[in-house]
């Protein structure tokens, strides 16, 4: 009863692949909002801070100039890249995946395939970030003692270590975005609603115990202890078990309006 | 001729709103289907449901001989276009078309080229920017050109002129008798399609009233206007789907009637009219629909 009026392609794993793979380009189809657009920005918030290191230093007394460097180890002007790379995976969820599914994509492709996207993008952007770290550490600051990429939360070690610390940050992003966007399809503003309540009980119920039980400074022991790099190597866990949550969810979600 | 969609028994609830409320139908292969019924009658569940993109409370869906639901084997040969379809954020109408050909195998895209200067589409603007006409010109252009070998079009002409309606029901043909494939069309706009349907399946509150060949619909009802003494002796105690009067006179639409009653109407001076579609369906759904599933 089966009826072979269009081209059937087989069932192997070359097209498994190809169907995962045009996800990926689906997602890249817009590219310039995607690679380009975040360092633009990026470079906006840079030239905003040589202005100000110039400024700081043009002020500054020259005795007091290691500790003004030392004080900039603690710039977050980096942070927005990868709140901006959450609210990617964000919309790559919540608006492409109906998209998708109208064009006759499987629900386990659409998630595989947005997967290697913001695995394939962690990497570009972890890259860049080590690039211009290791440019900053070359040039003392851009010769004006300033931090922007090679700040403390990313350590002093060495380039591969950066770029493992960027890489998995990067990773942690995406996902808890793509699992928080999957939430949002999967049961739409009430899932929202319980998913942060229930965030914000587990989130006091954690500082509660660990008040009650006078353990903050074994908490913040652990975080000296394991370092960066290890409280990145530890961030695996969540972003894991993330990217779980968000296949599961959308494993069963469907597209609305 | 095969069998592309076999639906058994299917139900589908929302809580306790029953959207589609067991619906069993097959759907042939290579013939233009008419999915008409009221708003809400459930026309976009049940496609939703036919693409695996909802899933089935109860009974049984076979696309292309398996379920839809996460089966890439039947996916691959679908293309659905949806009422308010999303685009992703900050695409243009030309990344649309760009990325559409990596999804159907099927795709043409001289044919695509035709369509967006036919429909006088911007392809540099944004879809966001994209008037709601516009917008579904889009959808149309990408259900077209995708022959995909089952094509669901939800209400595809939101906002469409007349002329561009016009082209759309044109092209649709024209490619359909080159390049054959099954296409299930949801739509309000009955009478202007009436002519492109072979097959009509009416949802009304979630169930099939109606599931028939369009021409066997047509002509199963008739419209009987004349002298209200006149009419009411002919209809006698026949199925009235629909009747109303104007000073003497009536008009009542009845069931079909034979070559034989054709010449006593006539000799009565009674004018027996064809039912348009859309006036059968809008009868059929906003009355009792028991009266009409007996004379149908």
């Amino acid at each position: 009863m089966t009826s072979d009026t269009g081209t059937v392609r087989p069932v192997t794993a070359t097209a498994a692949l190809t169907r995962v793979a045009n996800v990926v380009r689906l997602h890249l189809t817009q590219r310039s909002q995607l690679l380009v657009l975040p360092w633009m920005i990026l470079g906006f918030i840079f030239l905003v801070n040589l202005v100000i290191w110039w400024l700081v230093l043009a002020s500054s007394a020259p005795a007091e100039l290691a500790s003004v460097s030392q004080g900039m180890q603690f710039s977050g002007a980096s942070t927005f890249i990868f709140v901006y790379m959450l609210v990617v995976a964000v919309q790559a969820i919540n608006v492409t995946f109906p998209f998708a599914l109208g064009y006759g994509v499987t629900r386990r492709d659409f998630y595989l395939g947005s997967a290697a996207t913001f695995v394939l993008l962690s990497v570009y952007y972890a890259l860049g970030m080590t690039l211009l770290a290791t440019i900053e550490r070359a040039t003392a600051g851009w010769g004006l003692g300033g931090s922007m990429f090679d700040v403390v939360y990313f350590g002093s070690g060495t380039a591969a270590q950066q770029f493992a610390l960027f890489l998995l940050g990067f990773l942690f992003f995406f996902f808890i975005g793509a699992a928080t966007a999957a939430v949002y399809v999967r049961w739409r503003s009430r899932g929202m609603l319980v998913f942060f309540a229930a965030l914000t009980l587990i989130l006091v119920g954690l500082s509660v115990l660990a008040t009650s039980t006078a353990s903050w400074p074994l908490v913040g022991e652990w975080f000296a202890r394991s370092g960066a790099l290890g409280v990145a190597v530890w961030s695996l866990v969540p972003t894991t078990l993330a990217a779980v949550a968000g296949f599961v969810l959308l494993r069963r979600a469907t597209p609305r309006n | 001729m095969s069998t592309v969609i076999e639906v058994a028994g299917l139900t589908k609830r929302f809580g306790k709103v029953t959207a589609i409320d067991d619906v069993s139908f097959t759907v042939q292969e290579n013939k233009i289907y008419g999915l008409l019924g009221r708003n809400g009658a459930g026309k976009t569940t049940l496609m939703q449901l036919l693409t695996g993109q909802e899933f089935a409370t109860n009974g049984s869906i076979g696309v292309f001989g398996r379920s839809p639901v996460e089966s890439a084997q039947v996916l691959d040969r679908i293309c659905f276009i949806k009422e308010s379809q999303k685009y992703p954020e900050d695409f243009s109408v030309k990344h649309v078309f760009r990325s559409a050909p990596w999804f159907f195998g099927g795709w043409d895209s001289a044919f695509a080229e035709q369509l967006i200067a036919d429909f006088r589409i911007p392809t540099d603007r944004k879809v966001k920017k994209l008037s709601r006409g516009q917008l579904s010109a889009v959808g149309v252009v990408v259900g077209l050109a995708s022959r995909a070998p089952l094509t669901f079009f939800d209400e595809p002409y939101l906002g469409l002129d007349a002329v561009s309606r016009q082209i759309f029901y044109d092209r649709l043909l024209e490619d359909y008798a080159e390049h054959p494939r099954t296409v299930i069309l949801s739509t309000h706009l009955i009478d202007e399609v009436s002519n492109l349907l072979e097959h009509v399946i009416v949802l009304d509150e979630g169930r099939v009233i109606i599931d028939a060949d369009a021409e066997e619909v047509r002509g199963s009802a008739t419209n009987v206007v004349g002298a209200r003494g006149a009419v009411a002796q002919f209809v006698g105690g026949r199925d009235v789907l629909h009747s109303e009067a104007i000073g003497g006179l009536a008009s009542v639409t009845i069931a079909a009637v034979s070559p034989d009653e054709r010449r006593a109407a006539r000799a009565a001076d009674l004018e027996l009219s064809p039912v348009s579609l859309q006036q059968l369906i809008v009868r059929t759904t906003n009355s009792s629909t028991k009266e009409f599933e007996q004379s149908a």
